[in-house]
């Protein structure tokens, strides 16, 4: 038995190779796709493809990211003359003789190769003719390569790698602000805590997840620091990349102590981020701000799991329950989510939630599923997004929502509230972390 | 410094030894690969988790609830799949494992949701001791005295009782076995119950300080398939001293050479003590 499982390991790395190989040859094979059909004939339903982590470590996410598709839907299908916002009122698509949307759901495991697979799967299986998704940047990369291959539209929502509009893809679109844009929004929060609250923060450490989302918001760290942040006094002591499956971070929490930070930058998911919580308390790091790029902090499981331990953490969110009072439409579309989901809204899946209602607004403005005058639609109009406090969304040339659509939010008493700026304050900033002891 | 990370990684080797002493009874000794192993202790993790949930009940003193549901789980594979398809002939026993993991995974991810989910109260939870530089969690430092004891239970268990001599005679040779009048059937379904009572309390241990998801047994897992081959297969202390060296090259590894090559040291490390020593540093 044990010669046998040898034998199968070598056989599965053989395997593994060689489909690998396989892959890349079918790449090159059908590197000219047939261009994506121009319908003439009534549509009933138009089929868009969801790609989210409905299995795997980013399960938790991923449902919760569903849950937001499929609140798109039935805002979509149904009337809502209730909400002030394109495509509630009446039932399905206008412009397309009232036609439905349907989301055809795919689980990519947060596994890039899984997620191109089924990105082929649903556009020549399914017949798709729009894709969203897929949370993992790593995922949405070769998803949305595949999507520009058959010239078929894909608007991410929440991935936040700033690499996937660098690409010069002409079929790719994201809603999420990007790493690069949240690297500076975090830095001049710093500069905020630093000038009003006299927090003398100087020193950063990045803690980031070894894959396309944690590597290229550490990069974008050093790219901020070089251009513009290391002049203003501010300068990277550590950086801790650490690996996808995880199942301790004592080495790492250790690296970062050691290193002592005024503040930390965490690229990390729910599982990750949690884990680093719990090692602060226990090595009693103490930083004095700790900002996190859209991931696990942002999920309200956060709170959930770590109580009062969560409080004073930040980061970039495109929302936060405290804003729900302020924002009327945001607070009924919360309503049905959370019907569904048992929770709040949070960032990663309103933006989610955004590139279903863009996608679908898009073929509704287009008139038509073809593509390329859908994704002419998807560029040119500036779609309200009543939900975001920016209000509306509208992508430049390299298909990068121009607006941005976050806050900074920070945990207080168990709760996500907006911090920065100024403008879209439920409360003032907490300016460092009390120690450990004294909670 | 140095010295707290090498304290960790020892205290993880621990941790790890816990889960890869009921993995090396099934494999090492019984020559069965169970792939579900990692599902048991994700099944041992949540059963401490629904006691805290539902009855307020402390992690640790629902080990013994653990460990029976996770033995109960244990014996039961045994009876009802792997008996079924251990004389097939290839793979097929070590395929429906796999089959289970997956089941058991999805399961729990449509049952409970993938949530990650901590127990935030036990007698042991966010206490530590501090001995100068270096800090203790004690959670950790239950599973590690746990593990010592388990290990060396489970040790006596099969040196020294009649029902442990069976489980050996039958491993060496099962024919031989029955014509000594040992139920081999009885055995085999037994050590499956034994390695799941184990790996059952290392998830009510594990449940103190690790996240609890459908997930959470898949890396544990494969970290104790690694330590099981590294210790030398079948040998019990073998698996305890070889997930030390894990624990150690995971911690000093990561920190000295960067955190996220920590796995791949671990996996370096199999490669070249299986080139010297194909049946383990500890193995015969």
């Amino acid at each position: 038995m044990k010669k046998i499982f040898m034998v199968l390991l070598a056989g599965l790395l053989v395997f593994s190779l060689a489909l690998s190989g396989c892959a890349k040859q079918q790449v090159q094979q059908s590197a000219q796709p047939e261009q994506a059909k121009t319908p003439e004939e009534k549509v009933d339903v138009v089929k868009i493809g969801a790609i989210f982590p409905l299995t795997g470590s980013a399960a938790s996410t991923g449902v919760k990211l569903k849950y937001a598709v499929e609140t798109a839907e039935e805002i979509i299908n149904g009337e809502h003359p209730e909400l002030d916002m394109p495509l509630a009122r009446e039932a399905g698509l206008p412009n397309l003789g009232n036609a439905k949307v349907k989301f055809i759901f795919a689980d990519h495991q947060a596994n890039p190769e899984v997620a191109k697979s089924e990105a082929e799967r649903l556009i020549q299986n399914e017949k798709v003719v729009g894709l969203i998704g897929c949370y993992h940047s790593s995922a949405t990369k070769p998803a949305s390569q595949v999507a520009e291959r058959f010239r078929i539209p894909f608007v991410a929502g929440s991935s936040s790698s700033a690499a996937l509009t660098e690409r010069g893809l002409e079929y790719f679109t994201r809603i999420a602000p990007n790493d690069d844009m949240e690297t500076a929004f975090f830095f001049e929060y710093l500069k905020y805590l630093n000038a009003t609250y006299d927090a003398g923060i100087k020193t950063i450490g990045v803690a980031y997840i070894d894959n396309e989302y944690g590597v290229h918001a550490a990069q974008m760290v050093d790219k901020w620091l070089k251009d513009k942040y290391q002049g203003e006094g501010f300068e990277k002591v550590v950086d801790v990349k650490y690996p996808k499956d995880l199942s301790n971070v004592d080495t790492e929490v250790q690296k970062i102590k050691a290193a002592k930070p005024d503040a930390i930058f965490h690229a990390s998911y729910i599982g990750d981020i949690t884990q680093f919580v719990k090692k602060y308390k226990e090595f009693d790091v103490v930083p004095k701000a700790v900002v996190n790029y859209c991931g696990g902090f942002q999920d309200p499981q956060f709170v959930v799991n770590l109580g009062k331990d969560a409080d004073f953490f930040s980061g970039s969110n495109a929302t936060a329950p405290s804003l729900f009072a302020k924002m009327d439409t945001l607070n009924k579309i919360n309503e049905i989510y959370k019907k569904k989901s048992g929770v709040d809204f949070d960032g990663p899946a309103l933006e989610d939630f955004a590139s279903a209602m863009v996608i679908a607004d898009a073929i509704n403005q287009a008139g038509t599923i073809d593509s390329q005058k859908v994704m002419e639609a998807i560029k040119s109009a500036v779609f309200e997004a009543p939900y975001f406090v920016s209000g509306k969304i509208k992508f430049g040339k390299n298909g990068q929502n121009e607006y941005s659509a976050s806050v900074m939010v920070q945990t207080q008493n168990g709760k996500y509230e907006a911090v920065w700026p100024v403008d879209y304050q439920t409360a003032e900033p907490i300016p460092t972390f009390p120690a450990w002891k004294n909670r | 410094m140095i010295l707290q990370i090498i304290v960790s990684g020892i205290l993880m080797g621990f941790v790890y030894s816990l889960v890869a002493v009921g993995l090396t009874l099934t494999w090492g000794v019984l020559d069965i690969i169970n792939f579900a192993h990692g599902e048991f202790l994700m099944m041992g993790m949540y059963s401490a988790f629904w006691m805290y949930s539902l009855f307020g009940m402390d992690p640790l003193l629902s080990i013994p609830f653990a460990m029976g549901i996770v033995f109960v789980m244990g014996y039961f594979t045994y009876r009802l799949i792997i008996k079924k398809v251990i004389n097939a002939p290839g793979l097929t026993a070590l395929l429906a494992t796999f089959g289970l993991s997956l089941l058991l995974r999805n399961l729990a991810q449509f049952i409970w949701s993938p949530n990650y989910r901590f127990i935030n109260q036990s007698i042991v939870m966010d206490k530590k001791i501090v001995l100068g530089s270096i800090t203790l969690g004690v959670p950790q430092m239950v599973a590690a005295i746990s593990s010592i004891v388990m290990t060396m239970a489970v040790f006596y268990f099969v040196e020294k009782t009649k029902t442990g001599r069976a489980i050996q005679a039958t491993a060496l040779d099962k024919n031989t076995a029955k014509l000594m009048g040992i139920h081999t059937e009885k055995i085999y379904a037994l050590t499956f119950g034994i390695s799941g009572a184990c790996v059952g309390i290392a998830g009510a241990l594990t449940a103190t300080f690790f996240p609890i998801h459908p997930e959470s047994g898949a890396l544990y897992s494969l970290l104790a398939f690694v330590i099981v081959a590294l210790g030398g297969f079948g040998n019990i202390k073998g698996a305890l001293y070889s997930a030390i060296i894990i624990g150690i090259t995971e911690a000093l590894g990561g920190f000295l050479f960067g955190t996220q090559f920590k796995y791949a040291l671990v996996f370096l490390i199999y490669l070249i003590v299986i080139q010297i020593k194909p049946k383990g540093l500890f193995g015969w």
